[in-house]
């Protein structure tokens, strides 16, 4: 866990005069599940759209050693990064399976990935020919887990895994990445249901007004009650 | 009932045509977000070349495949060298250069080839008809048809087999989600372009096929009937472009067949009137999302 895979340095996002992110520093070794909080507007989405270039930025984005600043986002992909974004933002006319296929590099070999997948996410079988846009939410979700994974990442961004779903269903989503944590992949997953992700990361950054206020392991910010005072305001 | 084929025939042979012109602009709405205007020129440019294969001896079928691939290549350089540099600029702009570009091919037609129309010489055989019970249906109609359908059958093949047709519909949907799949935006693009070209060239031998000549301003009408297309079927929707292109050709052709003659002035009138009360039940088409945020 000592080998860092993902360093951004004075990462500003700006959209006009509004400034969304201003100047965050976030680091990511190999392996680790980092949580991304903040109240809404603290620019946790906009910090995971700049690292996959969705967006333009200011500062640098390091990944396995390689500068990705400024890159475009299918070499970044190409690079190891993938990314659940907000509302799964599956394609709903198009089949489950189509989907899934379209998550992996064109040319790749990935039958046996599309199997292991299978294996993981049994109920995908069962809706492979269905259209996406018809699933259940937290069907959705798992699709949307399943496509990014069809590349084959080093890091996973995930925005808002629990967004919208029953507890029972994100209890079932936090299941799926606990084991997809025991295959070593690294995840940052930006959540509003903040005890649970504390529960589940080994490190935290929290953001107000774009900064970052708060970093620290998991485990101690859940015992603190300075996570609480980023939420109201107070840090 | 010879009455009733005879509308059919015609619905079908131009319906299919509306919808490829129609499925061209929809691609390429679905990944820049723009109504590209100077798709009817695509066109004439298709048949000026058919024309110029014609009448340097090429036998009929080459002609027609050299004029639908220097179309579908024409699409593509026109997006590297009109639409590429404003790519991400405003859809009013992207709208704008589609005009200039209509307009600079026009310009480039009527100085450089002609501003009059020249006779497309079909070869004879198409020129004659078969009978359907008391019904006379011309091949060329019959022809139009046959590479209408054949054409929406293997767009659905790519569409739902392809990774490419995939891509196209997928970038319908969300254009931004497509590149978080690895997948290059500009070569998407220039992959549509193309789409788009191929379609606007097997589009355009059918339309200058049928009317028999080609003109500088050639384009106009199609496109224009194509952008009505696309809005009734929603735009950016690909299955609502070919259904949109029979709803307007049934309309059409509707008003055409059974108008009487004093009102026929108004056909037109009337079709768009048809048109918008349609549109007045479905305000983003008939296969539009609700909510439509591009230009």
């Amino acid at each position: 866990m000592s080998d860092t895979l993902l360093t951004t340095t004075g990462l500003a996002v700006s959209y006009g005069a509004v400034k969304a992110v201003r100047g965050s520093d976030l680091e990511v070794k190999e392996g680790e599940v980092v949580a991304l909080l903040g109240p809404n507007g603290a620019g946790k989405s906009s910090t995971l759209r700049a690292i996959v270039g969705l967006i333009k930025y200011q500062g640098s984005v390091t990944f396995a050693g390689e500068d990705l600043t400024g890159a475009p986002t299918e070499r970044i992909v190409s690079m190891g990064i993938s990314m659940v974004p907000e509302g799964r933002r599956l394609f709903p006319q198009l089949t489950v399976r189509e989907n899934l296929l379209l998550g992996a590099p064109r040319k790749a070999k990935i039958d046996a990935l599309f199997d292991e997948l299978l294996e993981k996410l049994p109920i995908l079988r069962e809706r492979l020919n269905q259209q996406a846009g018809t699933l259940s939410g937290g069907e959705q979700q798992q699709v949307a887990l399943a496509r990014a994974l069809m590349s084959k990442p080093r890091l996973l961004l995930i925005d808002e895994p629990s967004l919208g779903l029953a507890p029972t269903i994100v209890d079932a989503v936090y299941q799926i990445l606990a084991d997809l944590r025991k295959t070593g992949l690294a995840m940052v997953i930006v959540e509003q249901e903040v005890m649970r992700v504390l529960k589940f990361a080994d490190r935290a950054y929290a953001m107000t007004t774009g900064e970052i206020a708060l970093q620290g392991r998991a485990e101690d910010l859940l015992a603190s009650n300075e996570i609480k005072k980023v939420y109201l305001g107070g840090a | 009932m010879d009455a009733l084929i005879s509308y059919l025939v015609n619905v079908i042979s131009l319906g299919g045509t509306y919808a490829l012109l129609a499925l061209g602009l929809a691609v390429v709405f679905s990944v820049l977000g723009l109504i590209n205007f100077a798709h009817g020129e695509l066109m004439t440019l298709t048949g000026y070349v058919l024309l110029a294969g014609i009448l340097t001896g090429q036998p009929f079928w080459l002609a027609v495949l050299i004029a639908v691939l220097a179309c579908g290549m024409a699409a593509v350089l026109m997006e590297f060298a009109a639409f590429r540099p404003v790519r991400n600029a405003s859809g009013a702009t992207l709208l704008m250069t589609s005009f200039a570009v209509s307009m600079l091919l026009q310009v480039l037609f009527q100085n450089g080839i002609s501003a009059r129309g020249q006779a497309i010489p079909v070869p004879p055989w198409l020129t004659t008809s078969i009978s359907i019970g008391n019904s006379q249906i011309s091949k060329v109609q019959v022809m139009s048809i046959t590479i209408g359908i054949l054409a929406l059958i293997a767009l659905k093949i790519f569409f739902d087999r392809s990774y490419w047709g995939w891509a196209i519909r997928a970038a319908a949907d969300d254009f931004e989600v497509v590149g978080l799949m690895g997948i290059k935006a500009s070569r998407l693009i220039s992959f549509a372009f193309l789409l788009s070209g191929l379609l606007a060239g097997i589009a355009g031998v059918l339309w200058v096929v049928q009317r028999g000549s080609v003109d500088p301003l050639m384009g106009f009408k199609p496109v224009l009937a194509a952008f009505i297309v696309a809005v009734i079927g929603g735009l950016g929707s690909l299955t609502g472009a070919v259904a949109g292109g029979f709803i307007l050709s049934a309309i059409e052709i509707a008003l055409q067949t059974w108008l009487p003659a004093g009102v026929m002035p108004y056909r037109d009138a009337i079709t768009y009137t048809v048109v918008v009360i349609i549109l007045s039940f479905f305000p983003n088409g008939i296969f539009g999302k609700r909510d439509q945020e591009k230009v």
